[in-house]
């Protein structure tokens, strides 16, 4: 695990005064001192700046999505589909039926990656459509099946019920840790932490001027990273000031849950508070128009994002394996299932070093593909759930055995 | 979560302190020499098998009882039917704890015992004659707590009872389910009883490595996890309200005939403890087991054999059980402290159990108790 990228940011430069050679504004010369606060607090004239309500409400509405999967009795693709497109009042309260923001726009949708590449967005798109599908005719019509190879139905996953696919692929599963991805971490990474996006228009300008947006007491560019911040923390049950208080505790089903799942295991202690450090300081930076330092945090963001999507990949298909062999079924594709979410995900990381996902999209659909041949998960061998593992843990800087305890 | 951690510093001390005689023990690879064999072969021959043996007999006759009830419904019958249905849940807390091998892939204890029994589920799939007692979504519609709902929760008077198998306008469905749960609860015990029969005791005896994979390593997990889970909090814990506050009295044991919810508690309780001392099924000696492994090992806590500290936390619980009334839905609703008392002294021995015991004999927890989405 880099740690040189946190000892740099947190050691030397927080507390360093420097002048921005990119300032835009050459008569500054003061120096540029950065106050990082122990909680995510910012304020302006004694309120605070921090916002991210249409964060809150798209994690409200995968949630919300993801449920009614389950929702055998009252659940169609038309209901499912409203809801990953907000039309026609899909969801139980007025306030997400009311706002303009939806889950679909903003599934591939980020200014690096997605700007010039809409057909690669609306496929997509696509393919979650393609996962309420499988479950609305599918699943649904199974419900009171024992499932078998091409046959979707119910599975035993200890003394729990799972409900399948023909292939073994429990399509909620698939959703949801591929909007951690798709969702999640692309509005993260490749928009609302990207020069182009906190850069764009006067940004740069209003930001050192402190012009606020219109009735509004944040600059844009504190907004923008605000909106980051949003997509990990901004479930309702996490404190938004501190947010690790309740890490592995709260109601989140995203990024979040899984950031303190990664946290847990010991080869990546401290990543959750590591993350924290970063997007406190860099909207400190901001605030002190250290735009230097914001960028190196941005840079950790990146590298820990990426690393808690990769990490949960390999744990998901090395433990299918190991409960493949146990003879354990419907655990195993739970597992798998999740582990394909997070497969799907891996498309949308960023490496601070190449500026481009860590898995290419071309190899994550190898994988995916290698998954599902035949009867997916029900035939799927020891020797491919490895290989795959392998060839993600070989992007990155940790092996498949420190990622799968 | 600090007073775990206090215990198990001491006996991890203690345990390096006085172990002189023992080999020194790595962290998952336990080098002492022990002899495992001869505990699994106690506990397959002397007790496992045994527990099956009888329960088999019992489920036997369980079905034969249901299908004379069902071929002609009286209230003779009935009262027949429920001597067998006691005899079969009591017996079923005989071989509750060993959900493994073909139990584990069968899911028995799911498909035996999950309560409460969803009775809506049951209607509902009564009066559409549609049913799949196959089915993972099913558990909870089928087993012992079935067969309590219709001998038991159909009506307040026997005579009212029998009228569901006679007179009602779905009495054939209704004697069909009847039969389809007994036939399933025979059905799915002779395939385990089978299992051990066939290969599995052998595999098990022969299984003495000491990584996770080892048949030591395994049934301890499924001991100690039927311990928490489905002693502590199933009979005793989620009825009391434990974790939530909120107590539960329909979440008692054999809720439709709730005079009986003590005696399975006490049943269950006693084959732990006689699985702890390694006790042969006949009750006629002591084979190796537990206590034997942790006097072999020496482990000591606060001064005492921690073998003893369990055994007399099992005395204690069963002293405790005294005071409980033979039905725990009054207990619940008219004195639920004495629930939680009971509670309060199953939870000693989880600590010393899943805590202590499981450091001394190098066994790591293999469970989580959540889903683990």
């Amino acid at each position: 695990m880099k740690k040189i990228l946190t000892t740099l940011a947190l050691s030397g430069l927080a507390f360093t005064s420097c002048t921005s050679d990119d300032s835009v504004n050459p008569d500054k010369t003061e120096e540029l001192q950065v106050e990082v606060p122990a909680q995510y607090s910012f304020k302006r004239d004694g309120a605070s700046t921090v916002s991210y309500t249409g964060q809150t409400q798209r994690l409200r509405m995968v949630k919300e999505l993801f449920s009614s999967f389950q929702d055998f009795d009252n659940a169609t693709q038309n209901s499912m589909s409203n809801m990953f497109s907000n039309e026609n009042d899909p969801f139980t309260g007025a306030e997400l039926n009311e706002t303009s923001k939806s889950i679909k726009s903003k599934v591939a949708a980020s200014r690096l990656y997605f700007s010039t590449n809409t057909v690669a967005s609306n496929e997509i798109k696509a393919d979650f459509e393609e996962f309420i599908n499988i479950q609305a005719n599918e699943v649904f019509p199974k419900e009171n099946e024992l499932a078998a190879p091409g046959q979707a139905g119910q599975i035993a996953a200890g003394s729990s019920v799972r409900y399948i696919d023909g292939k073994g692929l429990e399509a909620d599963q698939a959703l949801a840790k591929g909007l951690i991805g798709a969702l999640v971490a692309d509005q993260m990474l490749n928009n609302y932490l990207s020069v182009a996006v906190l850069d764009e228009g006067d940004n740069l300008v209003n930001n050192d001027d402190e012009n606020v947006e219109e009735g509004k007491n944040y600059t844009a560019m504190e907004h923008k990273w605000d909106e980051a911040y949003g997509y990990l923390y901004g479930d309702a049950s996490v404190p938004s000031e501190d947010p690790n208080s309740i890490l592995n505790e709260s109601e989140d089903i995203l990024l979040f849950k899984y950031m303190g799942s990664v946290n847990n295991d010991s080869d990546f202690e401290g990543i959750a508070e590591e993350t924290f450090e970063a997007f406190k300081t860099g909207r400190a930076a901001i605030v002190g128009g250290n735009y230097d330092l914001r960028d190196e945090q941005v840079e950790i963001i990146r590298e820990n994002i990426s690393t808690i999507i990769a990490v949960r990949a390999i744990y998901y298909l090395q433990a299918g394996k190991n409960q493949l062999a146990d003879g354990q079924d419907g655990v195993a594709f739970h597992s798998l299932s999740e582990g394909y979410g997070f497969i799907y995900s891996l498309m949308f990381t960023h490496n601070p070093e190449t500026g481009a996902p860590y898995i290419s999209a071309e190899n994550v659909e190898n994988y995916l593909e290698q998954l599902m041949a035949g009867n997916g998960f029900w035939d799927v061998t020891p020797e491919t759930l490895d290989a795959i593992s392998e060839d993600i843990a070989a992007a990155f800087d940790f092996s498949v055995e420190q990622a799968s305890e | 979560m600090i007073r775990i951690l206090r215990f198990s510093i001491l006996p991890l001390l203690a345990a390096m302190i006085s172990c002189s005689d023992a080999d020194e023990t790595e962290d998952d690879n336990n080098t002492d020499s022990f002899d495992r064999g001869e505990m699994l072969q106690n506990w397959a021959d002397n007790i496992i098998i045994p527990s099956f043996e009888n329960f088999e007999g019992i489920t036997q006759n369980l079905e034969a009882k249901t299908l004379a009830f069902t071929e002609e419904p009286t209230e003779a019958g009935l009262a027949e039917l429920r001597s067998a249905y006691v005899e079969g849940y009591l017996g079923f807390q005989t071989v509750s704890i060993f959900e493994i091998g073909e139990a584990e892939a069968v899911n028995y204890r799911a498909n035996l015992n999950t309560y409460p029994l969803d009775a809506e589920g049951v209607e509902e799939k009564i009066s559409s004659n549609e049913y799949n007692l196959e089915l993972p979504s099913s558990y909870d519609e089928q087993g012992f707590p079935a067969l309590d709902y219709l001998l038991n929760g159909l009506a307040e008077t026997n005579t009212e009872i029998v009228e569901f198998y006679t007179s009602h306008e779905n009495a054939e469905v209704y004697k069909n389910y009847l039969q389809n749960v007994s036939e399933r609860i025979n059905a799915l015990t002779s395939v385990v009883h089978s299992g051990w029969k066939n290969s599995y005791r052998d595999d098990f005896v022969a299984n003495t490595g000491s990584s996770s994979t080892g048949a030591v390593d395994r049934i301890t997990n499924d001991y100690i996890l039927y311990y928490e889970k489905f002693l502590r909090s199933g009979k005793i814990g989620i009825p009391a309200g434990a974790f939530t506050g909120n107590p539960v009295p329909g979440a008692v044991e054999a809720y439709y005939s709730p005079s009986l919810s003590k005696d399975l508690y006490l049943k269950a309780l006693e084959t732990t403890q006689n699985f702890f001392n390694g006790r042969h099924f006949d009750g006629s000696q002591n084979g190796p087991g537990y206590g034997d492994y942790l006097d072999y090992l020496n482990t000591i806590k606060n001064g005492e054999d921690l073998s003893s500290l369990i055994d007399g936390q099992f005395v204690t619980i069963n002293e405790q059980a005294a005071v409980l009334d033979n039905n725990f839905v009054s207990q619940v609703e008219n004195n639920n402290n004495d629930m939680l008392a009971a509670f309060d002294e199953l939870q000693q021995n989880v600590i010393l159990l899943k805590v202590d015991m499981m450091q001394a004999i190098s066994i790591s927890v293999d469970y989580v108790d959540s889903d683990g989405d």
